[in-house]
C-alpha cells in the first residue's frame, strides 16, 4: 500500500511552554496526544509518515537550561538535552575529555541535521541503530528527567527497553545528559557501517573504549557496545570481560570479537541479513578493539618518552 | 570564433540558482484544487465494485472520477495496453483488471490536499485476488495464467538474431565461456517527483503542465483517452527536474487533463494541482528492467571471437511502457561492440505482476554490456589474454557487420576510446593505500556502443522553427522547439547551434520552448539524440530562415523538418536490420578496492574516454559523463531495489540509496574525444546516455581482479561481495 498521505507535515498545535512545570503539566494532561521535541528530526519524520500523529507537539528547547553545555574538571561533563549535535562537537571540553562522543556525533548524517539533531533526542528516541548512544554508554552516562514530582537520574545502561521505548513515563521530560570524567588514559573509537557514507543509519555500529586499569589481570578494561543488532544498544559484556580478565594480544582480541558476534541477536531487513551483521559485528569489534588497543599503547609508549 | 565548442553558461543556471525556475510543484494557479490518487496497491486482482459516495459526501470534497469517466480506458507508448483508471464501466474489456501495485484506481479532487487523502481513504474497492505472477521465467510457461486475458502468452515480445552457424563455430573453438546473468532493477530517483497542474486555457483547450520528455507524445496520449482532437489538448513543460527516461510514459498527464477537462464539462471550471510524495513516484512510475542473460560465446586461442549466443528475458512488469523498444536496443548490444561472424540471440519481454519497467538512460544497454563485457572479460581471463587487447583484436571497425548484417553508419571509434581510455590509466598506482591491510586493489576495463536516435524503423523526425527580426540585420532570432530540457542543458546547445547557424552573438537568440501550442513536433529527450536532431532541425530552419532574410523577407521565418536516413526493423527470422544511423563510442577504466573484511567497495578513479563527435559545450558534456558515471556506480555498487511478490519494499529514498556526494568515485576523468559523426550537426554524435553503460562490467573485472571472484549479479553490495568471498 502507499502508506505515505503528506507530502508535508500533517496539522498540529505547536507548543512552547515557559517553565518545565507548565511543560510536564501539559504533557500530563494530554497523555494521548502531546509529545515533546527537540530538533525534530525523529519526530516530524514520523509524523510525515503518518506513525505518529500527535495533536500538540510541545517544544522543550527553550526551557531554564536545555541549551547549556557545562563542564566541571571534579565530576564530568552536562549536555542540555538541546544542545546539538554541532555544537557538542565544536565544545572542547568534549573534544578533550570525550573524543569518542564528538567522533559519535560525527557519523551521524550530515552537517545540516546535525545543526538540529542532538543527543538527548537520539538517547530519547531510543533506536538500536543511534549513532551516539554506544559513546554515552561506554562512559557510564545518566539522563536528568524531570517531571511534577522533580528531577530523577537515570543510568543509561538501565534506560532502553526495546525499539522506541524506555523508561520515560508520560509527562516527564529528559532535560540534561550527564557524563562522568573518564577514566584515565581512555582511548575509544565508533565504526559506522552504513550502505553509504553519508545519511545511512548503521547496518552496524561498534562502540570501543579503553583504558588501563591496574585492578584487571589484564592491566586494562575495555567497553563494547554495538549498535543496530538487538532492540536495544548492546552491551557485549561477556566480551569486555574476556579483555580484563587475560592479555590484550591479537588472540584474545579476535576471541572478545567472537563473544561480542555470539551475544548480538540482529534481525534481517531491507537493509540488510542478520547474518551479514553478526559477521560485520565479530570483524569490526575486531577492528575497533585493535585500533584502540594500538592508541592506549602509542600513548604509554608518548608517556614513556616524554618522561 | 565559433560558439560550438563554447562552455557559455546554462541559459537556466540563474534561475535555478536563485530558486527563481519554477517546476511543476511550484506553480499554482488562483482558485485551484487538489488531485489525490487512489492506487491499487496490490499486484494483481480484478476490481468488483468501487464505492465512492462517503468520499463523494465528505465535505470539501468536489468530484471522485473512476474507469467508467475516461472515454477511452487505455494508453501506451508502444500498444495501449494499460487502463488509465483500473475498474469496472469501460467498454473495452479486462480493464478492471489490476496488474501492478502503481495501478491508478480513483481519482479525489477536493478543496485541499489533506481532504483529498482523507476522500481517497473513504473509496471502498472490492478486489478479487489473482495470483501473483512474479518471475518472468515462470510467467512465459505456457500454462501460467495470462496477465492480460486477451493476449495468448505473457511473452509479448520476441526478436531472433541468426548470423553464421554458431554449433559449428562452437565446434571449432579452443575455449567456451558461459554464463547467467541477472541485472537489477534501477530507480531514476529524479530530484523532483512528479507533479501538474492542469486548467482549460483561454482558447478552451484541455492544458497541462507538467515534466515529460516530449510534449507531443504526451499530447497524443492525452487526447486519445479523452477521445479529444489534439489541438483541443496543450501540453507546456516548466523547469524538469531530471527524467533519465522515467518520464517517458504517463505518470499524472492523463489524470490531470480528465479532472480539468471533466470539471469544465460540469460547468465548474478549476484548475487542479498534483504532486507526487517520493513514495508515490516510486510505487507509480516504471524501472530500467531488470535482465536474466544466458551468454555462451566461443574464441580462438589468439582471442578471436568466433561466435556468441545470447538468451535475454526481460522483466517487463504488468504493461508494456517501452519495452519493445528497449529490449531492441539490447538484442543488438548484448555481443558488444565487436566483430562476431556467429551470432543466435533470442530475446523476449514478458508480461509479471512487478512494478512496470521501461525507459532509463542506457535503454537496454547496460544490461546488455554487463553481460557482453563480462564475457569478454572472462575470456580474455581463460586464454591470458590482455583485456585491452582481446578487445582490440575484435573491435567493430569501419565497414563492419553488425550482428544484424548490415555495416555500421561511418565513422567508428571503438578502437581510439579503447586505446585512450587504457594509455590514461597507466600512471595508476598499483596497490591499495598503506595502513588498510583489509584492501584489495583491482583495475578494470570495459567498452560500449550507443545509439543515438530512434531504432529499427521507428518513424524519426526533429522540427524546428526560426524567425528572424530586424531591419539592415537581424537584431533577434526567435528560435521555436519543443525538444525538452531535463536539466542535461539542452535549450542552451540548442541557442548555441542556432547562433553558430545564424552568425549571431547568444545574446540574440531568443528560445520558445516546450509547449505544443507554439512549437512543432520534436521527437523526445531520450535515445542520446536530442543534440543530434534538435541541431540537425535547427541548422536547417536557420539556413532556410537566412535565404528568406536574403531574400528580404520581414521577418523572415522558416521551419524545417529533419529527416534523418532510414532504419528498418528486426527480420522476423534473421534478425537482419539496419539498426541505426549514428552511435557513440565509449570506454572506461575503473580503479578500486575492496575491503574483505566487510565486502564495501571503494570506486577511487574512473577515466571514461567517450567519442562525442563534437562537443558544442565542453563542461555540459562533462556534466554528463560525471552523472552518467555516479548514476551507473549507484546501479553497480548501491542501489538495492528490494521487491517480494510483486510488491516493493523500498518505496523510500532511505530504504532504496542512490550515492551521496560522498559517495562518488574520488575522481571522474573525462576524455573528450572528438570524431566527427559525417551526418550529425557539426559533427556532434548524441552522448548522454553512453558512459552509463560500460561502468559496471569495468567494476565487476576490477572486483575480479582484486579478489578472484567473478559476479553475475548486482548490486555489488558488501554483503553481496562478502558472501562471495566466503562462502
Ligand atoms: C536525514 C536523517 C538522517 C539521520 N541520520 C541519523 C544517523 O546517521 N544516526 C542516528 O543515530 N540518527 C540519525 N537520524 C535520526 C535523528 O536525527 C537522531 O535520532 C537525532 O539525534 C534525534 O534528535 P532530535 O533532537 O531531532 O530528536 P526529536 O525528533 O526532537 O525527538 C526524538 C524522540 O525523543 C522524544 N523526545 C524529544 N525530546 C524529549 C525530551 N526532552 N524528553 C523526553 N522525550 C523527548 C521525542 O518525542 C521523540 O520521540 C537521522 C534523521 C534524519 C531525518
Amino acid at each position: 500500500m502507499i502508506r505515505n498521505t503528506h507530502p508535508t507535515l500533517p496539522e498540529f498545535e505547536y507548543i512552547r511552554p515557559q517553565s518545565v512545570g507548565e511543560a510536564c503539566d501539559f504533557l500530563t494532561r494530554h497523555a494521548a496526544d502531546a509529545r515533546p521535541f527537540l530538533g525534530g528530526t525523529d519526530v516530524f519524520v514520523r509524523m510525515r509518515d503518518g506513525v505518529l500523529n500527535p495533536k500538540y507537539l510541545v517544544d522543550v528547547k527553550a526551557l531554564p537550561g536545555m541549551q547549556e553545555i557545562r563542564f566541571d574538571p571534579q565530576s564530568g561533563l552536562t549536555i542540555g538535552a538541546a544542545v546539538n549535535m554541532n555544537r557538542v562537537i565544536a565544545a572542547a571540553e568534549t573534544r578533550e575529555h570525550y573524543p569518542l562522543l564528538a567522533d559519535a556525533c560525527r557519523s551521524v548524517a550530515s552537517y545540516q541535521l546535525r545543526s538540529r539533531a542532538t543527543v538527548v533526542g537520539n538517547i530519547c528516541n531510543a533506536s538500536p541503530a543511534g549513532d551516539t548512544l554506544g559513546a554515552c554508554l561506554a562512559f557510564n552516562g545518566v539522563l536528568h528527567i524531570q517531571s511534577s514530582q522533580g528531577v530523577r537520574q537515570e543510568l543509561l545502561s538501565n534506560f532502553f527497553r526495546g525499539p522506541g521505548k524506555t523508561t520515560l513515563q508520560t509527562g516527564e521530560i529528559a532535560a540534561a545528559l550527564f557524563l562522568p570524567l573518564p577514566h584515565a588514559g581512555s582511548q575509544g573509537v565508533y565504526i559506522k557501517l552504513g550502505r553509504n557514507k553519508l545519511s545511512d543509519l548503521s547496518l552496524v555500529g561498534v562502540t570501543a573504549l579503553g583504558y588501563p586499569d591496574p585492578g584487571a589481570p589484564s592491566g586494562y578494561r575495555f567497553r563494547l557496545i554495538l549498535a543496530s543488532v538487538a532492540p536495544t544498544p548492546l552491551i557485549a559484556k561477556q566480551a569486555e570481560d574476556c579483555l580484563a580478565a587475560q592479555p590484550v594480544t591479537p588472540a584474545s582480541i579476535q576471541e572478545a570479537a567472537r563473544l561480542a558476534s555470539e551475544a548480538c541477536a540482529p534481525i534481517d531487513d531491507v537493509r540488510g541479513s542478520a547474518r551479514y551483521r553478526k559477521q560485520m559485528v565479530k570483524n569490526l569489534s575486531a577492528r575497533a578493539l585493535t585500533s584502540v588497543w594500538e592508541k592506549l599503547n602509542r600513548r604509554g609508549q608518548n608517556d614513556i618518552s616524554s618522561d | 570564433m565559433s560558439i560550438i565548442g563554447q562552455s557559455v553558461p546554462r541559459l537556466d543556471a540563474l534561475g535555478k540558482v536563485t530558486g527563481q525556475a519554477q517546476y511543476p510543484g511550484d506553480i499554482s494557479l488562483p482558485n485551484q484544487a487538489y488531485l489525490k490518487i487512489l492506487f491499487a496497491g496490490r499486484p494483481h486482482a480484478v476490481i468488483r465494485s468501487i464505492d465512492t459516495s462517503q468520499a463523494e459526501a465528505l465535505p470539501g470534497v468536489i468530484a471522485v472520477f473512476t474507469a467508467k469517466d475516461m472515454p477511452v480506458n487505455e494508453y501506451g507508448l508502444i500498444m495501449p495496453d494499460q487502463p488509465v483508471l483500473c475498474g469496472p464501466g469501460s467498454a473495452k474489456p479486462y480493464t478492471d483488471h489490476v496488474r501492478f501495485e502503481g495501478d491508478q484506481v480513483a481519482l479525489v479532487v477536493a478543496e485541499s490536499e489533506e481532504i483529498a487523502t482523507r476522500g481517497r481513504d473513504l473509496i471502498r474497492v472490492v478486489y478479487e485476488d489473482l495470483p501473483i505472477l512474479s518471475d518472468p521465467v515462470q510467467a512465459m510457461q505456457p500454462e501460467s495464467p495470462r496477465l492480460h486475458p486477451e493476449r495468448d502468452s505473457n511473452v509479448f515480445c520476441h526478436y531472433r538474431i541468426r548470423k553464421g552457424d554458431v554449433e559449428a563455430a562452437f565446434a571449432a573453438a579452443d575455449v567456451i565461456i558461459e554464463g547467467e546473468y541477472r541485472t537489477p532493477y534501477q530507480e531514476h530517483a529524479f530530484l523532483q517527483p512528479e507533479a501538474g497542474v492542469s486548467y482549460m486555457d483561454e482558447q478552451g483547450r484541455v492544458t497541462v503542465i507538467v515534466a515529460g520528455q516530449w510534449t507531443h507524445e504526451d499530447q497524443e496520449q492525452i487526447a486519445h483517452a479523452l477521445g479529444l482532437p489534439l489541438e483541443q489538448v496543450r501540453v507546456i513543460y516548466p523547469a524538469i527536474g531530471g527524467a533519465f527516461g522515467g518520464r517517458e510514459d504517463m505518470s499524472v498527464q492523463i489524470v490531470l487533463a480528465l479532472a480539468a477537462w471533466r470539471l469544465a464539462q460540469r460547468g465548474t471550471p478549476r484548475p487542479v494541482k498534483i504532486v507526487w510524495s517520493r513514495e508515490e513516484s516510486i510505487v507509480g512510475h516504471h524501472k530500467r528492467h531488470p535482465y536474466l542473460i544466458r551468454a555462451k560465446w566461443g574464441a580462438r586461442r589468439d582471442g578471436k571471437l568466433l561466435a556468441a549466443q545470447m538468451e535475454l528475458i526481460a522483466d517487463a512488469g504488468g504493461y508494456a511502457y517501452t519495452s519493445t523498444k528497449v529490449l531492441g536496443n539490447a538484442t543488438l548490444m548484448c555481443t558488444g561492440p565487436y566483430e562476431i561472424p556467429n551470432v543466435m540471440v533470442d530475446s523476449y519481454a514478458v508480461y509479471t505482476n512487478n512494478v512496470v519497467t521501461g525507459a532509463f538512460r542506457g535503454f537496454g544497454g547496460p544490461q546488455a554490456a554487463f553481460a557482453a563485457e563480462t564475457q569478454i572479460n572472462r575470456l580474455a581471463q581463460a586464454l591470458g589474454l590482455d583485456p585491452v587487447e582481446i578487445r582490440l583484436k575484435n573491435a567493430l571497425q569501419e565497414g563492419s557487420l553488425l550482428s544484424v548484417g548490415t555495416p555500421l553508419p561511418k565513422g567508428v571509434s571503438i578502437t581510439q576510446v579503447i586505446e585512450q581510455a587504457r594509455a590514461a590509466s597507466l600512471k595508476w598506482a598499483a596497490e591499495p593505500p598503506p595502513g588498510a591491510p583489509s584492501l584489495r586493489r583491482g583495475v578494470g576495463y570495459a567498452a560500449a556502443f550507443k545509439n543515438v536516435g530512434f531504432s529499427f524503423g521507428a518513424p524519426e523526425q526533429c522540427t524546428a522553427a526560426v524567425t528572424l527580426y530586424g531591419g539592415r540585420e537581424i537584431e533577434r532570432a526567435v528560435v521555436a522547439h519543443a525538444g525538452a530540457d531535463c536539466g542535461q542543458g539542452a535549450h542552451t546547445v540548442m541557442a548555441q547551434m542556432a547562433a553558430e547557424a545564424l552568425h549571431l552573438p547568444l545574446e540574440r537568440i531568443e528560445m520558445v520552448v516546450s509547449d505544443t501550442a507554439q512549437t512543432s513536433n520534436s521527437g523526445s529527450a531520450s535515445a542520446s539524440r536530442l543534440t543530434f536532431m534538435a541541431g540537425n532541425s535547427i541548422k536547417g530552419a536557420c539556413e532556410q530562415a537566412l535565404q528568406k532574410w536574403q531574400a528580404e523577407e520581414r521577418p523572415a521565418a522558416a521551419t524545417y523538418q529533419y529527416r534523418p536516413p532510414k532504419t528498418t526493423p528486426y527480420d522476423p527470422q534473421t534478425g537482419r536490420a539496419e539498426p541505426n544511423f549514428a552511435y557513440g563510442y565509449v570506454a572506461q577504466a575503473v580503479l578500486l578496492d575492496v575491503d574483505v573484511e566487510t565486502g564495501r567497495i571503494f570506486l577511487r578513479q574512473v577515466i571514461c574516454a567517450d567519442d562525442v563527435g563534437r562537443a558544442v559545450n565542453p563542461q555540459q558534456v562533462q556534466g554528463q559523463i560525471e552523472g552518467a558515471v555516479v548514476q551507473a556506480s549507484g546501479y553497480a555498487i548501491l542501489e538495492n531495489f528490494i521487491t517480494q511478490d510483486g510488491r516493493i519494499r523500498t518505496d523510500k529514498l532511505s530504504t532504496y540509496l542512490i550515492p551521496t556526494i560522498l559517495d562518488t568515485p574520488e575522481q571522474v576523468e573525462s576524455l573528450i574525444l572528438e570524431y566527427a559523426d559525417p551526418i550529425g550537426p557539426w559533427g556532434a554524435r548524441g552522448m548522454g546516455e553512453m558512459p552509463f553503460l560500460p561502468l559496471t562490467p569495468a567494476i565487476i573485472a576490477a572486483v575480479h581482479e582484486a579478489t578472484g571472484v567473478w559476479f553475475h549479479e548486482f548490486p555489488l553490495t558488501p554483503e553481496r561481495v562478502l558472501r562471495a568471498l566466503k562462502p
